[in-house]
């Protein structure tokens, strides 16, 4: 290869190089650490659908999160959260988002042990194959993300449009409302800064300047040997002049056409709680075991009935993951698929009102090692999730149980 | 004018002020020409992504997003924040060459960083409308910068009356595209700015609404003057702006050049 053609090869690399990456449609959902996923939120009755839609559709996303009262003390307390849908970009556009039933535009007030059912409309707007969870972001912690599911989006032949309703009742395209004014505004300006730069630049050279100022106090622009002349004032004036003369026209021209203006909004507002002031049953963990040569999770609990009617032991819920003690179509009903495993319970059945029975839970599933959910070398060897229980009369109840995590095998691990 | 500069002069001054004259307009072979244009257009990456990452450090979220572009904060923090290269230019144009084009320069390369930027990695890559994440622009507010410059010949002065212009028009020349994602819209049954609802349905998983910091009120509203009230703090913030982009100009890019030019 001749080696001038070396350059425009080397330039054509990097220009395409940035073409290169995939575009990302997932989230690394398990870079957190296992204690930032379990002792912290739980989701669950998750769904997601439609999951094949064409721009312009909505997809609704449902379910419950509820934080745990286990929360670590090694983070801030939970007190100001935002509900949001997790997406890779804005390829979905939120357009309607209830908390326990309440509209919730902002962030809002939570608490340990509150319970929130939330429910967001999206609209596809991007087209892609996009992993859509909900997620919680909590001031101090981060965003927490729940189950998720892959949502296709088919192009519609139409752009996108988001339309919005003004105070006024006119509608508006946010997708393109008043964007060629922003690019043209800022580009006039640029410009009379172009023809600043130019006068300067271009007929006046650096090399001799510097030759002259060098022997020269900073304040004397010397028009006698020609530095800034008369003429460069008159023509800076005029520069200057329209700028300001641009300004006010600009204004001018913004106080008429847009005669109501608002400063940003905000609201919060602390959701209805969903907690119950009483509890089905009373549990305690006598310890929880992982082995890792088969992903299976066992925990050993203590559940006592406090309830007047049997209680039977449904669901486990650790994060985003719902292990069910049921037929497979209780497990369909859990959330997406991808989070939810089989339970076994041992002994199985109801405990009666009083009863207090010690019980194993025992789940098998590969999620705990891709959604890195089990602590097998961290400072914090513990996990907790939530117990739901149901009653003879289909009430449910949910009750938090936290467990020390032994792990009885360990795979070769060569750095620390 | 150039009569009355050398009104005074004894006779060995005027010699020299002519010498002076004789050497600006010496003619070289190629220097001067290619000199220029090498250094005018590389500088434009180096002041460019200086001017950026110094706006983005201090600025970042408020010059990003419609909805963090307030009338208290924002105001306060880009006008400190996009004074500094600026400043720095300015001392080492005026300086070396008596150009009064260091802020003008350093903005409208930071007028092409922030566009291309926003338009390929935020827009193209990302697909967040540009009427979402459109920059500021400071170029008018630059050339003003530099014209009282050029008028006072005082970097004390351009930094006291220049810091508080400076503070007022980015602020004005911005607030004006800004206008229509201020109208009054209704959205999930609240009344929202048109932005904050950009804000809502343009999904930042990791940028959650609680994060921004906007006017939210306080008793500190200043009977609801709170727009000017940032005024007058961003224009004292960028008089401070203004002498750290000195310090930088002064002592910190020049030094390595300054060991080897001869002054007198």
């Amino acid at each position: 290869m001749k080696r001038e053609r070396l350059p425009v090869l080397a330039v054509a690399v990097m220009l395409l190089l940035p073409m290169m990456p995939r575009a990302a449609a997932a989230h690394g959902e398990a870079a957190d650490e296992p204690f930032l996923k379990d002792l912290t939120v739980a989701f669950y009755d998750v769904n997601i659908g439609p999951t094949s839609v064409t721009v312009g559709q909505p997809v609704t996303i449902t379910g419950k999160l509820t934080i745990l009262d286990t929360w670590p003390y090694t983070l801030d307390p939970p007190q100001t959260a935002y509900i949001t849908p997790v997406v890779p970009g804005p390829v979905f556009a939120l357009t309607d988002r209830t908390i326990n039933g309440e509209p919730a535009f902002g962030s809002v007030e939570v608490e340990k042990g509150g319970t929130y059912a939330f429910k967001m409309v999206m609209l596809a707007r991007d087209p892609g194959h996009w992993h859509v969870h909900p997620g919680i972001a909590i001031q101090g912690t981060g965003t927490l993300i729940g189950p998720g599911l892959w949502v296709d989006v088919a192009p519609s032949g139409q752009p996108f449009v988001l339309p919005v309703t003004l105070l006024d009742g006119r509608k508006v395209n946010l997708e393109t409302l008043g964007g060629n004014f922003v690019w043209w505004w800022s580009f006039i300006g640029f410009l009379i800064g172009l023809v600043w730069m130019i006068y300067w630049t271009v007929p006046k050279r650096t090399v001799t300047r510097l030759a002259v100022t060098s022997q020269l106090p900073v304040n004397d622009d010397a028009p006698d040997i020609g530095l800034i002349t008369p003429r460069d004032h008159f023509w800076m004036d005029v520069l200057a002049g329209l700028t300001i003369l641009l300004l006010v026209i600009g204004w001018v021209g913004m106080a008429r056409k847009y005669p109501v203006r608002l400063p940003q909004q905000t609201d919060r507002f602390e959701p209805t709680s969903l907690t119950p002031s009483t509890h089905m049953a009373t549990v305690r963990s006598s310890g929880a075991t992982f082995d890792q040569s088969n992903d299976t999770l066992t925990i050993n609990a203590r559940i006592h009935n406090t309830s007047a009617s049997p209680i039977t032991l449904k669901s486990y819920v650790m994060a985003m993951t719902s292990f069910v003690d049921g037929p497979e179509e209780e497990l369909a009903k859990a959330g997406p698929a991808d989070y939810v495993g089989k339970l076994s319970v041992t002994p199985d059945g109801a405990i009666a009102p009083g009863e207090t029975r010690d019980v194993t839970l025992k789940m098998t599933s590969e999620v705990f090692e891709q959604e890195r959910l089990i602590p097998l070398h961290d400072p914090q060897q513990l996990i907790a999730g939530l117990l739901r229980f149901t009653d003879d009369q289909g009430h449910q109840d949910i009750v938090t149980l936290k467990s020390v995590l032994v792990p009885t095998e360990f795979r070769p691990q060569y750095l620390p | 004018m150039a009569a009355a500069a050398t009104t005074g002069m004894t006779a060995a001054e005027r010699q020299k002020r002519l010498e002076l004259t004789e050497l600006l307009n010496a003619k070289y072979q190629w220097i001067d020409r290619t000199w220029d244009v090498v250094f005018w257009i590389t500088a434009i990456f180096i002041v460019g992504g200086a001017a950026d990452i110094t706006k983005l450090l201090f600025a970042g979220d408020w010059d990003f997003w419609t909805d963090w572009k307030d009338p208290q904060w924002w105001p306060v923090v880009t006008a400190f924040a996009t004074i500094i290269i600026p400043s720095a230019l300015q001392w080492i144009q005026w300086v070396a060459w008596r150009f009064p084009t260091g802020a003008t320069y350093t903005c409208t390369c930071l007028f092409l960083a922030s566009w291309i930027g926003r338009f390929f990695q935020w827009h193209i890559a990302e697909t967040y409308p540009l009427n979402f994440i459109w920059p500021i622009s400071t170029v008018p507010a630059a050339i003003i910068l530099d014209w009282i410059l050029m008028k006072t010949r005082s970097f004390v002065v351009t930094s006291v009356v220049g810091g508080v212009v400076w503070a007022v028009l980015v602020w004005a020349f911005n607030y004006i595209p800004l206008a229509p994602y201020l109208q009054p819209a209704v959205f999930m049954h609240h009344i929202l700015t048109v932005s904050d609802v950009q804000g809502i349905a343009y999904i930042r998983s990791q940028t959650p609404e609680y994060m921004r910091h906007i006017e939210r009120g306080a008793l500190r509203s200043f009977l609801g003057e709170t727009q000017y009230v940032s005024l007058v703090f961003g224009g004292s913030l960028a008089i401070l702006g203004y002498w750290i982009g000195q310090l930088i100009g002064r002592y910190l890019a020049v030094w390595p050049i300054g060991k080897y030019i001869k002054t007198y």
